[in-house]
């Protein structure tokens, strides 16, 4: 047990347990492994009405039930979370929500992941023993692309708590009394703010829903992954909803480092637009003046071939490319005496989230910014010109607002990306990458925290990791020049990382396991950040 | 060794078959007589199927000839052979209906399981067995096509004896 001057001892369904003073009977409960049903206390809200009255408890030597998301642990405090009177408790509060609710759960968004569902089932409420008719209220528009589903709303206020207290702005408020309770705006305002998009989240029934979610899919039909947000320099830890390989949402997942439990609505947005257009399927070789398809291992070899000739030129990367590919890159930049290479960030306004200041969507609009610095590539404004007659080599800028003619009197140009514009149309050989969601890597965010992503989507035709590529292609120049390479030919993002974390000063003595799901800071490479369950 | 094969006796040779033909013959004049049919002339004289044959698939409509299915996405889930091809969407009252609902009657197995976990009572199989088509393509009934069937529902417990007993 754990013992000492500071921590309060308590007991709770049997479980002995020392928290810290100050610790809710809820979270405390959290911490033995009981899960404390619960609906308008949110971890990431600071008031706790204990209005919905769904997590009563019984404590020894009180004689009503208390609600344990209001009550802070005392000393010897003895807690009963499934005795009979709390679970009778408990019973009649989920079928008072019941009473008007539609339990329409088949055509509802949130089926599979509600918590008014889950518990009906656990409390074996199957049937209502209600006769009279229920009320209905209908649907409303609450934002532009949230829509508000009024009999399913158990009114836990989260939603007006968050607006009010997270995001500093009073647009939401309960409207009506009573059991013809609803929610609304404020009347005269509407309800417009950059991280709104978590209401729903944070809903825990279906009564708010994502317009550009709604009847799209079923939850058991999605595949997971955990991921970094593109949107901006953040670096959001969110979790990917992919249904048949095509990204169908982002939701914010918990870091208290980064994000705590909520995201802005420019990233939901961001990568479910970015992740459409046509794509390079295969490596094209410019042979008779025309790109024509090729296999990888021609194609690599024929870019090395003519890599042989390149001294100096230019190179243009997109902050969005992880960091294990920026590395590759740098190391193949140095063997063909490039040196330099610049990145364009697309940028926005900054907004800060004021009850979590922390998070903002910040003014840089990349994710991998600071990670393509820590390699050497400078921070320019506009695209830069091409440099006639070196080498040129661009990884994952799209080009899309260069001259059509960018590129054309270049040496040798090098295109590794997966998107082409007129510009990248130029070029001597195109080896297509993966984009973000295709592939594991890492970012490295504005404050220097290295975080690493998941594969959500099977990557289109033969689109490998750039990461991949480039260490192939540096391993193929190599054993041209004189037959023997220093460099690995990783298989998978944790080996393409410790390649990188071995050369890399910065990133000394991280590696793919010990940054974990949650990241770790360049500057506290020893500390890196434990995962913990939420 | 050749000790050990028993050898069985035959019936002798000296018997009369007409005893044994004559009871053969009876047995066909008895079929003569009696008026039990088993032969059935099958295109013109149909089956008395079951009320719980399960068969080709009818989709139920409303009054006004919707097709009740709210597109919920159990009967995809459930079927064991992947069969149903949903797409969702939203209607202009703002409903959830089935934009896309296809079934593959050449890959279904019958086993019912989309009749019964319909919350709308929708999707049924039906007591309906004659679905020969000229190309396979004409096997994927799509939403329309199973309107507009018109076959008895099965049901999906005996009427006589609705607790199985």
């Amino acid at each position: 047990m754990t013992e000492g001057n500071d921590l309060i001892n308590l007991t709770i369904d049997g479980i002995e347990i020392g928290v810290e003073p100050g610790t809710y009977v809820i979270d405390a409960a959290e911490r033995t492994g009981v899960l404390i049903p619960r609906y308008c206390y949110h971890p990431g809200i600071p008031s706790r009405p204990a209005q919905c009255r769904v997590c009563l408890v019984k404590i020894e030597g009180q004689p009503k039930l208390q609600p344990s998301c209001k009550m802070t642990a005392q000393e010897g405090m003895v807690v009963h979370t499934a005795s009979e009177e709390a679970e009778d408790a408990r019973k009649a509060v989920i079928e008072l929500l019941l009473v008007n609710h539609p339990l329409d759960c088949p055509i509802c968004d949130a089926a599979g992941q509600c918590m008014l569902q889950d518990y009906a089932l656990e409390t074996e409420q199957l049937r209502s023993r209600l006769h009279e008719e229920k009320l209905v209220q209908g649907r409303d528009r609450i934002a532009d692309d949230i829509l508000y589903f009024a009999d399913r709303c158990i009114i836990c206020t989260r939603c007006v708590r968050f607006m009010s207290e997270v995001a500093g702005d009073e647009a939401l408020i309960v409207a009506q009394r009573g059991h013809r309770s609803v929610i609304d705006t404020f009347p005269g305002r509407d309800l417009d703010h950059p991280f709104q998009g978590n209401i729903v989240d944070i809903c825990p029934v279906g009564a708010l829903v994502h317009e550009d979610f709604l009847f799209k899919a079923r939850l058991w039909d999605l595949d997971q992954a955990a991921s970094i947000c593109p949107g901006c320099s953040t670096g959001c830890n969110v979790t990917i909803d992919v249904k048949e390989n095509q990204i169908v949402r982002l939701k914010p997942r918990h870091n208290p480092e980064v994000n705590s439990y909520w995201m802005c609505d420019h990233g939901r947005k961001h990568l479910v637009m970015s992740n459409r257009g046509e794509r390079a399927e295969v490596p094209l070789i410019r042979r008779d003046g025309r790109l024509g398809a090729a296999d990888w291992s021609d194609a690599l070899a024929w870019v090395a071939d003519h890599l042989l000739e390149v001294t100096g030129g230019d190179a243009v990367v997109s902050p969005e490319a992880a960091n294990e590919s920026l590395f590759f890159l740098r190391e193949l930049l140095d063997r063909l005496g490039i040196g330099g290479g610049s990145f364009r960030v697309p940028t926005g306004e900054e907004v800060t989230l004021a009850g979590f200041p922390k998070l903002a969507l910040r003014a840089e609009r990349a994710p991998n910014a600071a990670g393509a610095e820590l390699f050497g590539f400078a921070r320019t404004d506009d695209p830069a010109p091409s440099p006639a007659g070196a080498g040129l080599i661009v990884l994952e800028d799209p080009l899309s607002d260069h001259e059509p003619e960018w590129g054309e009197d270049v040496g040798f140009f090098l295109y590794v990306g997966g998107r082409l514009s007129s510009a990248a149309r130029n070029a001597h050989a195109v080896l297509p990458v993966t984009g973000f969601a295709e592939m594991q890597g890492s970012f490295t965010n504005f404050e220097g925290r290295v975080q690493r992503f998941d594969q959500a989507l099977q990557p289109p035709g033969l689109a490998r990791p750039a990461w991949m590529i480039l260490s192939r292609l540096i391993a193929e120049l190599d054993a041209r020049r004189d037959g023997e390479t220093a460099i690995e030919t990783p298989l998978e993002a944790r080996q393409a990382f410790s390649a990188m974390a071995v050369a890399t000063p910065e990133l000394a003595g991280l590696d793919w396991d010990s940054i974990g799901p949650k990241g770790a800071r360049l500057a506290a490479a020893g500390e890196a950040v434990s995962a913990d369950v939420t | 060794m050749a000790g050990s094969v028993k050898v069985l006796k035959r019936p002798g040779t000296e018997g009369s078959y007409v005893r044994a033909a004559s009871k053969g013959l009876g047995v066909t004049l008895k079929h003569m007589i009696r008026p039990y049919k088993v032969t059935q002339q099958y295109p013109d004289e149909k089956w008395e199927l079951a009320p719980r044959l399960r068969g080709t698939h009818r989709m139920a409509v409303h009054e006004d000839g919707r097709a009740k299915c709210v597109g919920c996405g159990l009967c995809p889930t459930v079927c064991p052979v992947n069969c149903i091809k949903l797409i969702p969407a939203e209607d202009e009252n703002g409903e959830r209906y089935a934009a896309i609902y296809e079934i593959d009657e050449f890959r279904c197995i019958f086993c019912g399981f989309c009749q019964e976990v319909c919350p709308v009572e929708a999707i049924h199989l039906g007591v309906h067995y004659e679905n020969a088509e000229y190309s396979r393509e004409r096997w994927v009934y799509d939403l329309e096509r199973l309107t507009e069937l018109e076959h008895p529902y099965t049901a999906l417990w005996d009427p006589a004896d609705p607790t199985s007993q």
